[in-house]
């Protein structure tokens, strides 16, 4: 947990979260919804349907983890030259993975679990009745 | 980049259509079924499981449809202040275009650029010179 005087050593940039997290929130719902749909097709019942709900969406945010954290934190080109004058990494380059985009791991890996739970379970009822009516 | 991720996106709909149709009609055709024959008995029918190619389908669309949503996540943004305005300052607006190649609506600039535009910094005597310079030679050229 950072204190007070680390954001003022090293500040945070409110518009940056909040776009982070929406864009975050915005494909865990959507993809929540759509694990409902194929659970429901797939007629999953009780601890097999939470299961598949919880395997899905880690695996999510391991495909965003895959496409847009580790694609976009390499070295910047034309900074790679820096990288052995000093042992530094060249300007602005030195925080990499999960943390440069948000501010815990936690929220990133387990926040799409409790975020579209409630659309998850909506759906999944939805289409268990329709497909077996 | 937009238009891969829709393609995605629609193509494992489709599929996930397809298969809870598939289902829809294995329940029906079940149920059915144990009501043909097994009128006399009047047990409920066994909800048989679904046909491997159904949920292997299912599974399939699903997969598919996740990659299309992923893909057109639009992209993050750096948020420790001194990362973010190193990124704008080597990239400019290069690094905040969205997905379909413009630059984001709510991209605020340079947080630097006020420095460029302090007017205690301005150099008078070199912007008199070639105002006077732009003025000797008609004033339609425009600055040297």
């Amino acid at each position: 947990m950072l204190s007070e005087r680390d954001y003022q050593i090293s500040p945070i940039v409110q518009e940056s979260v909040m776009h982070n997290s929406k864009a975050l929130q915005n494909l865990q719902s959507l993809s929540a919804s759509l694990f409902g749909i194929s659970a429901g097709i797939l007629g999953l019942e009780s601890y097999s349907g939470f299961l598949f709900y919880i395997f899905f969406s880690l695996l999510t945010s391991f495909l965003l983890y895959t496409t847009h954290i580790l694609s976009a934190s390499s070295t910047p080109k034309g900074y790679k030259e820096n990288k052995n004058v000093t042992g530094h990494k060249g300007l602005g380059s030195g925080v990499t993975g999960v943390k440069r985009y948000f501010r815990g791991g936690y929220e990133f890996w387990f926040g799409g679990v409790g975020n579209g739970f409630a659309g998850f379970v909506l759906t999944w009822t939805l289409f268990y009745g329709l497909v077996r009516a | 980049m937009t238009w891969i991720s829709k393609t995605i996106t629609v193509f494992g709909g489709l599929l996930l259509a397809h298969a809870c149709y598939s289902a829809q009609e294995h329940a029906a055709l079940q149920s059915f079924k144990a009501a043909a024959t097994s009128t006399l008995t009047s047990s409920t029918p066994a909800a048989s499981s679904l046909p491997v190619d159904i949920a292997i389908e299912t599974i399939v669309a699903t997969l598919i449809t996740v990659l299309g949503l992923v893909l057109g996540t639009r992209p993050l943004r750096p948020i420790q202040w001194r990362v973010w305005a190193g990124k704008i300052e080597r990239e400019g607006e290069e690094g905040f275009l969205g997905n379909n190649g413009e630059v984001e609506k709510d991209y605020m600039g340079n947080p630097f650029s006020y420095l460029e535009s302090r007017p205690s910094f301005v150099d008078i005597r070199k912007q008199r010179k070639e105002f006077s310079q732009w003025v000797k030679n008609g004033g339609s050229q425009g600055k040297n």
